[in-house]
């Protein structure tokens, strides 16, 4: 049971844990900073003492709303992908790329053997976990989906490019699990796009996780699930973070034809509209949750991550997560006591 | 004289909307300043016109003959068509295939119905603009735009029939009558087209060779536009129907696809290796779209090995007519280097045996 390996871990969590699921909006001296520091107009310092800035006013946000496991917000990322690919050797950037809408990033080039120098996200994570006793997941992107949102231009097929980077991402999980951390979320959205390579992204995540004294997370979004599904159980980690609300809990239905065996974050709030979801659709959703989900396997949370809303925004969808969970918790407790 | 006169160059679909210098980023400044209220929708309109213009000047620079408008107006491939019915309403974001984008997912709330254009708007800006570029030397009257539209199976594949509160089903929750419903649409929007002078229009269905338990209803969903096709054809006028599925390996379909009522069709060469192996044994009953060149990794591929692959395949297909292009559209790679790209389909002409220098 997952639950038992949280307090094996020294993790005492509740009924429902709230969380998010990594990047919440760069607040605008940021936004601004981010954007003089990329016409060179000012020393890397000064944006670096921002991003802290904006990690420890996230940090505050999170425990004033009283999430339960807390994110840094990837103050200091832009792409999930780029990020790593831009401090890992054989990466090359190339130009923007759309992603949808009015969206572009710098996708990044695998241009030579991808490697691993030192830890890319260890200080964040330190930084983010001093600042509360709560605790701070880790953050990593997996090696299928950089894999798979990268050009390559180096490696013969797939299969050896996610593995080389499965070697590189382990070495960070390794490092993170050093420092002090105990719950590692390993992002995967790309796990549904090509069903047939299924076996690929566990093999990866399988050497990724192995034998690490972790709780492991992984999250994945806007996919055909129906596709991989129950194959995608296989995957070696604990929990499933999963877009729900955005698919109108469609997935559900799956889990009734085969039990979902794995612990879950569910998806309460839709990152993509500017609205808040009323308190009763949240709910609601919870209650579809508990009608296949053992409760104790239930962990609360938005779709996606939060950086495309505004911060009053981010706020207030977290707050309805928060407010949700609690208002089940409570209702569990009444219960076990009657 | 070409080593082969059979062979076009032509462009598979999309064009990147930006570029990373300033200047080539204006569409993408305006929408920000559309979404802020700084600029309106008539700003928006001139500031795609110019990009369209753009894109299709360096299709033909790069050496085209077949070109289209870079898809620059559209938002996904999905939303674009179906976001123009009436009863059709736009919702929620789902992965388009594995290109690391996005669509947005159109919901049947009745029978959808037509009021406008889909694409004979943009068809007919493309084939002006195209028109007032300087014509290069040798290429009069050999420049063509080819219209893009989604097909029937893919926009109804991604769509939903709309779900009751009380979890029943409402209107077209039946793949095969969304397909329907969209096919019907099509076909008059085929019609218009021809009527505006396309004599070429290419339809996509990527997912017909990704959900193969569904080639029925694919195939059924086609009948509209042949009969759409074959009333225009009538009367001696000239159309043909380009059917072009990509993002999954089409070799087990190989034989059903080129034996589709369709004139051509276009094949995604990157899924499967030995796909030039087997249309070099096979051979076609029909002109095929030769995706050839990947056109979805920054790798640029060498010209002389690409010509010894069409070498190979192009005495087999009947007439010896080809179209050779990208394996996608192009907005899945950075500006500079789906130029590249393009310029490397010329090279790759060039390289024919017997072709020009």
């Amino acid at each position: 049971m997952s639950r038992e390996k949280l307090e094996k871990l020294g993790l005492k969590l509740p009924l429902f844990p709230t969380t998010s699921v990594g990047s919440f909006p760069k607040p605008d001296y940021l936004v601004r900073a981010r954007s003089e520091f990329t016409k060179g107009q000012i020393p890397e310092k000064d944006l670096h003492d921002l991003e802290r800035k904006a990690t420890a006013f996230w940090i505050e946000q999170q425990e004033k709303l009283g999430l339960d496991v807390l994110v840094d917000g990837e103050m200091y990322r832009g792409d999930m992908v780029a990020y790593f690919a831009e401090r890992l050797p054989g990466f090359a950037t190339s130009g923007l790329v759309r992603s949808y809408g009015n969206r572009y990033y710098h996708k990044p080039v695998i241009a030579g053997e991808v490697g691993w120098r030192g830890p890319v996200t260890v200080d964040w994570w330190k930084y983010a976990q001093s600042l509360t006793k709560k605790p701070v997941k880790g953050m990593l992107t997996g090696a299928y989906t950089i894999m798979d949102w990268s050009f390559n231009e180096f490696y013969p097929d797939r299969r050896a490019t996610a593995f080389a980077l499965a070697k590189v991402i382990r070495q960070e999980v390794e490092a993170l699990i050093a420092a002090g951390c105990r719950i590692i979320q390993i992002d995967e959205p790309a796990l549904s796009v090509r069903p047939e390579e299924l076996p690929i992204a566990i093999e990866a995540m399988e050497f990724t996780t192995k034998g690490q004294d972790a709780y492991f997370i992984t999250h994945a979004c806007y996919g055909e699930f129906e596709n991989i599904y129950p194959g995608m159980l296989d995957l070696a980690v604990d929990n499933f973070d999963l877009e729900m609300s955005n698919r109108d809990l469609d997935l559900l239905e799956l889990f009734r034809r085969h039990p979902f065996t794995k612990d879950i974050s569910f998806g309460v709030v839709d990152v993509h509209s500017h609205t808040n979801d009323s308190a009763g659709a949240v709910r609601e959703r919870v209650e579809q949750a508990l009608t296949i989900l053992p409760k104790e396997r239930v962990w609360v949370d938005p779709d996606c991550g939060l950086k495309t809303r505004t911060v009053e925004e981010a706020v207030e969808k977290l707050r309805s997560c928060v407010t949700a969970a609690k208002s089940f918790r409570n209702a569990s407790a009444t219960e076990k006591k009657s | 004289m070409s080593a082969a006169p059979g062979l076009y160059l032509s462009s598979t679909g999309s064009y990147p909307r930006i570029g990373d210098s300033p200047e080539l980023q204006l569409l993408r400044r305006t929408i920000v300043a559309l979404d802020r209220g700084d600029r309106s929708t008539a700003d928006l309109l001139d500031v795609q016109n110019d990009v369209t213009r753009f894109v299709i000047a360096e299709q033909v620079k790069a050496g085209l003959d077949v070109v289209t408008d870079g898809l620059i107006r559209w938002y996904d491939p999905i939303s674009h068509s179906a976001g123009k019915l009436d009863n059709i309403q736009i919702k929620g974001l789902v992965r388009f295939f594995d290109t690391n984008t996005y669509f947005r997912q159109p919901v049947f709330t009745g029978t959808p119905l037509k009021r406008g254009h889909l694409a004979a708007g943009d068809y007919s800006f493309a084939r002006n603009a195209l028109g007032h570029l300087p014509t290069p030397a040798g290429k009069a009257g050999k420049l063509s735009i080819k219209p893009v539209l989604t097909g029937p199976y893919t926009l109804a594949k991604f769509s939903l029939g709309e779900q009751h509160a009380n979890g029943s089903s409402g209107p077209f929750a039946a793949l095969e009558d969304r397909a329907q419903a969209y096919s019907e649409i099509l076909a008059l929007e085929i019609e218009t087209l021809a009527q505006l002078g396309a004599e070429l229009i290419q339809v996509d269905e990527p997912a017909a060779i990704k959900y193969p338990n569904d080639w029925a209803i694919f195939e059924a969903s086609l009948a509209p536009l042949i009969k759409a096709r074959d009333n225009f054809t009538k009367s001696g006028r000239k159309l043909e129907l380009a059917l072009y599925v990509y993002f999954h390996d089409c070799a087990p379909f190989y034989e059903k696809l080129v034996a589709l009522p369709v004139d051509i069709v276009g094949l995604d060469f990157t899924y499967y290796p030995k796909l030039v192996d087997m249309i070099a044994a096979k051979g076609s009953p029909k002109a095929l779209g030769l995706g050839l060149v990947d056109g979805r990794n920054t790798r640029l591929e060498d010209p002389a090995h690409i010509a010894r692959q069409i070498e190979r395949i192009l005495p087999k297909i009947k007439g010896e007519r080809a179209f050779l292009g990208t394996s996608s559209g192009l907005e899945y790679l950075p500006r500079d280097r789906a130029f590249a790209k393009l310029e490397l389909l010329s090279k790759v002409r060039s390289e024919l045996k017997g072709g020009r220098p």
